[in-house]
């Protein structure tokens, strides 16, 4: 489904990625872990299409398409979805009538009429549930005012609602107490399906007790310096990343 | 040659009376005002005045689907075409009639220009304790072309009664129109009114909008000013407060592209105590727009428990739009609350781009952000029909097709 080949990008002078390489099919979880600067949260937004990154050189390959050559609307038509560290506040718009918008843009993009009222407040309501989201909650302007908790639950419900192919998912459980880590990560569960991928960007293992990772990345100054499988999550809870970067900076040097 | 001798040599064809004269020779001698009065310093006249205008109104017959064009299909309608009144609708408790004379303030040279020349307009009385249900749509239509009109209205309204009105001057067709508006609202004790402003004319329009409210006790007036049109729009909107407990509310939305220019001049006058006044002006300005905001508030001495808010907030959509933006506060008494807020910026990048990852277009993202932006304002209008129409000419003037309703 996604296949990063060497990417390198950075914000104006400062390389931030120095050769990255990823493969994801659908169907698989992969975690993306390391210490803070890493570049865990650029990778996202570079997937995601932010402009403020320089992309220097390498592919992104999303199904045949090379993503890099797309806006970040035309990615999210593709099926791409970040849920954002900072979700952003948008007053003036509540939230249902920003995933309707959502949702009918995609639509559109793909040739397809609006999807009709009674159809939308079905889904409204069925992700609602999953994610035990009140109905007071539609009314409200997008994250205004919410509770990190629920900034992040919205950014869940959003992708219940728009049903994305592959899900980056960035540092969905800081700010979440225990109880929302669980409904986020049981949302995120029911959503997994053979069809579709999710990138679970984490500083700490707590999120991979719940989403259940198949590989586990460790990503160090710009790169990858380790996978394995969910078995290496548990190991850098225990062994933290030290002995990992000690290991990459020596082979640098 | 320009407005001032075509205004002259109308005077002249004309009967005046000795005070109305008088009135006028003052007009000539200050003339139309210069960027050097300082209430007048952003805004130039001197491209307006310098046109040729005729000011014998034609008055063509106007289709019935013209009229139905332009209005929101109230129920009550009250129609001028060239200045001629050709409809007047019959509501229980309310008198409406054609021009008539009033006493009113000539503090400045346009209004001196109003108060000599101007002989077309309506009269309006609400009496007491009557509540009019469906609000009163009036129509300023024009087939003349280059006109430059004048017109004097007054509205009167009695003790405990309600009342709203929806206001839209237009253009026929697409020459060069000027217009010097005057209205005068009365507000008597205990009343409640609302006065939209639909300001979306042709593309060569100008206007000059006076807006003189008189407030008595225990009452609240509100003005809603939506300025999508014209080339050339000035608003003064005056408030004077007369007695305790009034509330004056005033909610504009400016959205201008090309080299259109907007100027909303208000006034707060605060002569009595425990009385209130808010402000929300915001503008989106995109090409080589220009907009200026100039909100003077006034506490007199003894009015005291005064709770004045203002604010300006302006959305610059490009690199050769502008907005000037001036506070103006005099307070003379100690125990009040008065506050005023401006903003300048540009839509936020992160936004925009949080709003792409969920697959909205550029431009559709940036029409939701300014939507969002000049929606507080809107959402104060209590007119259903006018908020919608204000929402669709905000979809239409940033060029995109949103639903915004849910």
């Amino acid at each position: 489904m996604l296949k990063i080949n060497n990417l390198k990008a950075g914000i104006e002078d400062n390389q931030i990625l120095k050769g990255i390489n990823l493969e994801i099919k659908a169907g698989e979880v992969h975690a993306i872990m390391g210490p803070n600067g890493s570049g865990k949260s650029t990778l996202a937004s570079v997937i995601a299409g932010k402009e403020e990154y320089d992309v220097e050189g390498g592919e992104i390959d999303f199904e045949g398409a090379d993503l890099l050559d797309l806006t970040p609307e035309e990615r999210a038509h593709k099926g791409v979805f970040l849920s954002f560290q900072y979700p952003v506040e948008i007053p003036g718009i509540s939230v249902s009538n920003f995933i309707k918008t959502s949702i009918n843009e995609r639509r559109k993009a793909a040739d397809l009429d609006p999807m009709p009222a009674k159809e939308l407040l079905k889904k409204l309501r069925d992700k609602m549930e999953l994610l035990s989201i009140d109905k007071g909650y539609l009314s409200r302007n997008m994250n205004e005012g919410f509770s990190g908790g629920e900034k992040k639950r919205n950014e869940i419900f959003q992708m219940a609602m728009l049903e994305p192919k592959l899900s980056i998912l960035d540092e969905t459980d800081s700010g979440l107490d225990i109880d929302a880590l669980r409904i986020v990560a049981n949302g995120v569960n029911k959503l997994r399906s053979k069809d579709n991928a999710t990138i679970v960007i984490t500083h700490y293992q707590r999120l991979l007790d719940y989403i259940i990772p198949d590989f586990v990345h460790v990503l160090y100054k710009g790169r990858i310096v380790k996978s394995g499988g969910k078995e290496l999550a548990l190991e850098l809870e225990e062994k933290g990343y030290d002995w990992i970067t000690k290991e990459a900076d020596k082979k640098w040097a | 040659m320009g407005l001032i001798n075509n205004i002259k040599s109308y005077s002249e064809g004309i009967q005046i009376s000795a005070e109305k004269k008088e009135i006028f020779s003052s007009f000539l001698t200050n003339g139309f005002p210069t960027t050097k009065d300082e209430e007048w310093k952003y805004t130039s006249l001197k491209k307006v005045i310098a046109n040729e205008y005729s000011i014998e109104n034609k008055g063509e017959v106007i289709d019935l689907s013209v009229i139905e064009k332009y209005s929101l299909e109230f129920e009550n309608r009250i129609i001028f075409s060239d200045g001629k009144l050709i409809n007047t609708p019959t509501i229980k408790g309310v008198s409406i009639t054609g021009f008539s004379e009033f006493e009113s303030k000539t503090t400045d040279s346009i209004l001196q220009l109003n108060k000599a020349l101007s002989q077309n307009g309506f009269t309006i009385s609400v009496d007491k304790n009557t509540v009019v249900e469906n609000p009163i749509e009036i129509l300023f239509l024009s087939t003349t072309e280059n006109s430059f009109s004048q017109y004097r209205n007054q509205i009167s309204i009695g003790e405990n009664s309600e009342v709203k009105f929806v206001e839209r001057i237009q253009n026929i067709n697409n020459s060069a129109s000027f217009v010097n508006h005057f209205t005068q609202i009365n507000c008597d004790k205990n009343t409640k009114s609302e006065y939209n402003k639909i300001q979306n004319n042709t593309a060569k329009s100008q206007l000059i909008d006076t807006v003189n409210v008189y407030q008595e006790q225990d009452s609240t007036c509100n003005i809603n000013t939506l300025i999508f049109g014209g080339s050339f729009t000035r608003n003064n909107l005056n408030f004077e407060q007369n007695g305790s407990n009034c509330e004056s509310n005033m909610n504009g939305v400016s959205v201008l592209n090309d080299n259109q220019l907007a100027d909303n001049h208000t006034f707060v006058d605060h002569k009595s105590a425990h009385c209130r006044s808010n402000e929300m002006y915001k503008g989106v300005y995109l090409g080589h727009s220009k907009g200026i905001f100039n909100g003077k508030i006034m506490v007199r001495p003894d009015a005291q428990k005064i709770d004045a808010f203002q604010s300006n907030n302006n959305l610059l959509l490009s690199n050769t739009s502008s907005i000037d933006s001036k506070p103006q506060l005099e307070i003379y008494a100690d125990d009040v609350k008065c506050s005023h807020g401006c903003t300048i910026g540009q839509l936020d990048d992160d936004a925009l781009f949080y709003m792409r990852s969920r697959g909205i277009g550029i431009e559709e993202a940036k029409a939701v952000l300014t939507y969002a932006f000049a929606s507080e304002a809107i959402e104060n209008i209590s007119v259903e029909q006018v908020k919608t129409l204000a929402k669709n000419l905000l979809a239409q003037k940033l060029n995109v097709d949103l639903d915004f309703s849910l």
